[in-house]
C-alpha cells in the first residue's frame, strides 16, 4: 500500500488540481440533515465534513432515470447515447459508499457489464475521505466502515493533515503528478492514523449483530413483526431509493406522437412499491406491503458474495418519513429486543 | 453471445403465426443477421426477452430445441401491454430480441435417466422444449411421461405434439397422459373413448394414479402455476422422489434478464436469489431452501 | 387510415383539465391533426353526433343532467378516459361527501329545499359508468396526457403511475419536506407523475393527483401526520380535498 501524507494547507491546490481530471462532485450542505453531492467549481463549496447526502453518489453511474435507447420504428433501428467521455472527481466519498458501490460494480461491471455503468466508472476518479460516526451510522457492524478498495485516493483525516491511501495506478499517478503537494509520512503521522481510526471506531453508538443474521431472517419469516413495521410503513419506496446499495430499475419505454420515434429508459425503482412482484395477467408475488418490507430487509441481510447487501450508513432510517428504524428492526429479527 | 452483456436488442422478423387458443399464438420469427442466429445456443427452460418498441419487452419461454437455429418459436399469451402489442403484429413485422437467458434445464445431467414432465397452463411451453429435446436426442433418454393438464380442449396449447404423443407416443418411447376439467368438453370426452387409460377428468395430480410407477432413475420436470407445484410436489413425494430429482421453473417479474433489476429476487436473507439468473430453473431443493419460491 | 373520433366533454369542474389541453401549445397542432374531434366544449362550437372512439371526461357527477350526459357519452365510445381529479376522484365538491347528507348542504348552503336544484352528491365518474383508464390531477399533467394519447394511438394502453410522489422526490433529490421541515406532506399517499413540483419548491404535497390506488397506507399517514402534532381534522380535510371520495375501508391500514 502506497501512503502519502497532504498537509490541509494544500487542500486548496490539491482541490485545483483534481478540477484537471475531470469536473469535480463533492457532498455541499443541502439542508439541515443532509448534504448532496453536485458538482463544485471551488473548495469554498463543498464541506468534506460531513455525514451523509441523501442520495448516494452511485447516481452518477447508475442514473435515476436515464435514456437506453432512441428507436426509429419506420427505420428499424435503434440509437444508443453517445459514449461518455466526460470525466469525473468524486471527492470526498466515505467508505460506506465506496463499499456500496464496490458492490454495484459487481453486478454492473463484472458478470454482465453495463456499458453506461462501465463508462462511467472507467472515466471517474474516486477520492474517499474519512468520517465520524453519528447515531445513524452501523458500518462497522456490517464490515463496511473502511474502504480496501474502489477509490483512487483515501484522504483520512489526522489532525491539521491528511494520510492518503492510494487504491489504484490511476491514483499513484495523480500523486506523482503533483508530487509537491505529498510528502511522504513520518512515524508521527502513522501514530496519528492510529489514534484517528481508535477514535472512529470507538464513536459508533448502535450496532447489528451480524453473525448468523441469515438464519435469524429465515426463521423469522412467519414472525409478526412485519406486519407491525407494515402499519407503519407508508409505501413510499424512500427508503430503496436512498440506499447506496439498492439498484432495482425498471424500464419503460416512450413512443413520440409521431407513432414512429422514442426512446427506451431506464429508472430507479423500489421493491417497497406494490408493482414490484407484478407480472403480465395480474399476479402479483409480493401483493402486501406486510411481503414486501419482509423482502427488502431480507435482501438487505443477505450476502452476496460475502458482503452484506447493506452498508450501514443509516439512508434508510434518516429518511424514512415514517420513521421506521431499520437497526431496529434486525435488533428484533435477532432477539435482541423485543 | 455478443449482446448478452448489455440492454440492447437485436432485430428479428415475424415469419408465421398461428393460433394456438383464443389467447395464445405460436409466433415464429427468424433473426435478421445469421450471424446471430448461428450463435444462438440456448436449452430448454432458457427464455428471451422480447420486444415491441414503444411498448416495450417481455420475457417469453423459449419452447422448441430445434439445432437449426434461424427460426425459434414462442408460445406467446395475450396477458400484458407487450404480448398485446406482439398479438397485434403481423408476418413480416420486426421483433426484437435479447437473451438467451437464465440456466435452463440441465439436460445433460439427465442422460440415461427416464423423464417425467408434468406441465399445466402455460407451463406447456418450457416443457414442450424440453420434449422436443429429449425426443429430438432419443437414445440419451429412458423412458418419457408426459403429463399435461388443460382446462378443456381450446385452451390445450401445442394441439398437434399433444395428440400425436397421445395416440402415437409409445412408438417413441413416449407416454403422454391429459387430465381436463371441462367434464362437458366433447373433444376430450371423445379422446376418452379413444384411450382411457390415457386421460382422466380433474386436476393434473389425478393422472400420478392412472400413469405407470415410474423407475426410481427418473427426474421430474414441472411447468405451471406456483399451485400446480404445490399439489405435484406432494405427489412425487410420495413416490419417493428426492429433492434433487426434481426440477422447476418459476415465473417472476424481470426487466433486465440478467441478474440487475432486481424485480424478480426472491428467498429470505439466507436464500436471495434472482430468477432470471439463478433460474428460472430450480429444483425442489432449492425451492425448499428458499422461502417464497414455490 | 381514418382518423379515431375524439371527444372531449365536461361535467361539473372548472373546466381546467380542458384548458391544459388548450395549453399544450407545442403539441397542440399535431395532437388535433391526429383525430377527427368531434365534440371539444373548450376548443370548439362545432359538435358531431355518432360514435366515439376516444372520450375524454373531465368533471364529476354532480346533477342528473351531468349523469344523462355521462351515460350517454359512455354508450358512443369505446375508450372512455377519466380526465382531472373531478373525474377520476370527485375533487372538492366531494370532499363534504359522507359527512353530512345533501340534503342538509343544499339547505345549510343555499337554503333550498332537496328537490329545488336537480343535484346529485357529487361523485367521481366510475361511480356510474365503466372507466377504462384515469388521467388525474387538479389540473392533469400536460406531459401525462400526451403520453395516454400517443399509448392509445399506438394501440397500447397509458401508463398511470402506480407509485407515490415521494419517487420522484427522490429521483430528483428534492429534500424531504416531512423529514427535514416536519410539514403535512401527502406525497407518501399520493399519485406521482407531477415530478413532484410542489416539494421541489420546498412545499408539501397537498394531493392534488389523487390517492395511489390500492397501494396507499392512509393510516400510517394518518398517524405519522398525528404523531406530528397536526389535528385529525386538518389532515382528513387535506386527504379529502382532491380526493373526496375515499374508498371505503381507506383508514384499513397497510395493503
Amino acid at each position: 500500500m502506497l501512503i502519502n501524507i497532504l498537509e490541509k494547507e494544500n487542500l486548496v491546490e490539491f482541490f485545483e488540481a483534481m478540477q484537471s481530471y475531470g469536473e469535480v462532485v463533492a457532498p455541499v450542505r443541502a439542508t439541515d440533515n443532509a448534504h448532496r453531492f453536485q458538482p463544485v467549481k471551488g473548495i469554498d463549496e463543498l464541506d468534506l465534513d460531513y455525514t451523509r447526502t441523501m442520495i448516494p453518489p452511485k447516481k452518477y453511474f447508475i442514473q435515476p432515470k436515464e435514456t437506453l435507447f432512441t428507436f426509429n420504428k419506420e427505420k428499424e433501428k435503434y440509437l444508443e447515447p453517445p459514449s461518455i467521455d466526460k470525466s469525473m472527481v468524486l471527492l470526498g466519498v466515505h467508505a460506506c459508499d465506496i463499499n456500496a458501490m464496490n458492490l454495484l460494480a459487481r453486478v454492473f461491471m463484472e458478470e454482465l457489464p453495463d456499458k453506461y455503468y462501465l463508462e462511467r466508472r472507467k472515466n471517474s476518479v474516486i477520492v474517499g475521505v474519512s468520517c465520524t460516526p453519528d447515531e445513524k451510522c452501523f458500518c462497522k457492524s456490517t464490515g463496511t466502515d473502511y474502504a480496501q478498495e474502489g477509490f483512487e485516493l483515501f484522504l483520512h483525516d489526522i489532525g491539521d493533515k491528511y494520510l492518503v491511501r492510494v487504491g489504484s495506478l490511476k491514483g499513484h499517478n495523480i500523486v506523482k503528478d503533483h508530487s509537491e503537494l505529498f510528502a511522504a509520512p513520518e512515524k508521527g503521522d502513522l501514530d496519528a492514523f492510529k489514534e484517528a481510526e481508535k477514535t472512529r471506531l470507538s464513536s459508533f453508538t448502535i450496532e447489528i449483530e451480524m453473525s448468523g443474521l441469515q438464519d435469524h431472517l429465515d426463521m423469522s419469516y412467519d414472525d409478526p413483526l412485519w406486519a407491525e413495521y407494515a402499519e407503519k410503513c407508508l409505501g413510499c419506496g424512500s427508503c430503496n431509493l436512498v440506499c447506496p446499495r439498492c439498484r432495482c430499475y425498471d424500464v419503460q419505454d416512450y413512443i413520440n406522437l409521431d407513432m414512429n420515434t422514442g426512446e427506451r429508459v431506464r429508472m430507479w425503482y423500489s421493491c417497497m412499491l406494490k408493482d414490484h412482484g407484478l407480472v403480465a395477467g395480474g399476479h402479483n408475488f409480493r401483493p402486501t406491503s406486510m411481503e414486501r418490507l419482509r423482502n427488502r430487509i431480507n435482501c438487505k441481510g443477505s450476502l452476496r458474495e460475502e458482503m452484506p447487501n447493506c452498508v450501514g450508513c443509516g439512508r434508510c432510517t434518516v429518511f424514512c418519513p415514517a420513521d421506521i428504524d431499520f437497526v431496529e428492526i434486525l435488533q428484533k429479527v435477532r432477539g435482541d429486543i423485543k | 453471445m455478443s449482446n448478452k452483456s448489455t440492454l440492447k436488442p437485436v432485430k428479428a422478423r415475424i415469419t408465421d403465426i398461428r393460433k394456438m387458443t383464443e389467447i395464445e399464438n405460436l409466433v415464429t420469427i427468424k433473426f435478421q443477421n445469421p450471424e446471430y442466429a448461428e450463435n444462438f445456443n440456448y436449452t430448454p427452460g432458457q427464455f428471451v426477452k422480447l420486444g415491441v418498441m414503444g411498448v416495450g419487452e417481455a420475457p417469453i419461454s423459449l419452447c422448441t430445441a430445434q439445432s437449426d437455429n434461424s427460426e425459434l418459436e414462442f408460445c406467446i399469451r395475450n396477458a400484458g401491454r407487450v404480448t398485446n402489442a406482439i398479438h397485434s403484429q403481423k408476418v413480416g413485422d420486426v421483433i426484437w430480441v435479447r437473451g438467451p437467458y437464465g440456466n435452463g434445464f440441465p439436460m445433460d445431467e439427465f442422460y440415461g435417466k427416464d423423464l417425467l414432465l408434468v406441465a399445466g397452463g402455460l407451463g406447456i411451453a418450457p416443457i414442450r422444449g424440453v420434449l422436443q429435446y429429449a425426443t429430438q436426442n432419443r437414445e440419451k433418454y429412458g423412458e418419457i411421461i408426459v403429463l399435461y393438464g388443460i382446462r378443456s380442449y381450446d385452451l390445450m396449447l401445442f394441439k398437434d405434439d399433444v395428440l400425436h404423443y397421445f395416440r402415437e407416443g409409445d412408438a417413441e418411447g413416449v407416454k403422454l397422459y391429459l387430465s381436463y376439467e371441462d367434464q362437458e368438453d366433447l373433444v376430450l370426452n371423445g379422446l376418452v373413448s379413444e384411450r382411457d387409460d390415457r386421460i382422466t377428468n380433474g386436476l393434473v395430480t389425478k393422472l400420478f394414479a392412472i400413469m405407470d410407477e415410474p423407475a426410481d432413475n427418473t427426474v421430474a420436470i414441472l411447468g405451471g402455476p406456483p399451485i400446480m407445484y404445490k399439489f405435484t410436489v406432494m405427489e412425487l413425494e410420495k413416490m419417493g422422489f428426492t429433492p434433487e430429482q426434481v426440477y422447476m421453473t418459476l415465473e417472476r417479474r424481470m426487466k433486465c434478464g440478467v441478474g440487475q433489476c432486481g424485480q424478480c429476487i426472491v428467498g429470505t436473507g439466507k436464500s436471495i436469489k434472482y430468477v432470471c439468473k439463478d433460474g428460472p430453473v430450480f429444483t425442489l431443493w432449492d425451492a425448499m431452501n428458499t422461502k417464497g419460491m414455490i | 387510415m381514418t382518423k379515431p373520433r375524439l371527444g372531449i366533454f365536461s361535467l361539473t369542474g372548472c373546466a381546467g383539465d380542458q384548458l391544459q389541453i388548450l395549453n399544450m401549445e407545442d403539441e397542440l397542432l399535431n395532437l388535433v391533426a391526429r383525430f377527427h374531434i368531434v365534440d371539444f366544449q373548450e376548443g370548439s362550437s362545432h359538435k358531431e353526433s355518432g360514435p366515439i372512439d376516444i372520450a375524454f371526461v373531465e368533471g364529476s357527477v354532480s346533477t342528473e343532467t351531468d349523469l344523462r350526459h355521462l351515460k350517454e357519452i359512455r354508450e358512443r365510445s369505446s375508450v372512455l378516459i377519466a380526465f382531472g381529479n373531478c373525474a377520476t376522484d370527485g375533487c372538492v365538491q366531494a370532499m363534504r361527501n359522507g359527512e353530512t347528507t345533501l340534503a342538509q348542504r343544499l339547505k345549510d348552503v343555499y337554503g333550498v329545499e332537496p328537490d329545488y336544484y336537480d343535484a346529485l352528491e357529487s361523485k367521481p365518474i366510475r361511480e356510474y359508468v365503466k372507466v377504462d383508464f384515469s388521467i388525474p390531477g387538479c389540473p392533469v399533467e400536460k406531459d401525462e396526457v400526451v403520453k395516454a394519447i400517443t399509448s392509445l394511438l399506438h394501440g397500447d394502453s397509458p401508463l398511470g403511475y402506480s407509485y407515490p410522489v415521494c419517487v420522484e422526490c427522490k429521483l430528483h433529490e428534492y429534500p424531504c419536506v416531512i423529514v427535514e421541515d416536519n410539514k403535512p406532506c401527502l406525497g407518501p399517499v399520493v399519485r406521482a407523475g407531477c415530478e413532484a413540483r410542489c416539494p421541489g419548491l420546498g412545499l408539501d404535497c397537498i394531493g392534488c393527483r389523487g390517492p395511489v390506488e390500492d397501494g396507499s397506507n392512509f393510516a400510517a399517514e394518518l398517524q405519522m401526520l398525528l404523531d406530528k402534532g397536526y389535528t385529525e381534522e386538518f389532515i382528513m380535510n387535506r386527504l379529502r380535498i382532491f380526493s373526496g371520495e375515499l374508498p371505503e375501508d381507506f383508514l384499513g391500514g397497510a395493503k
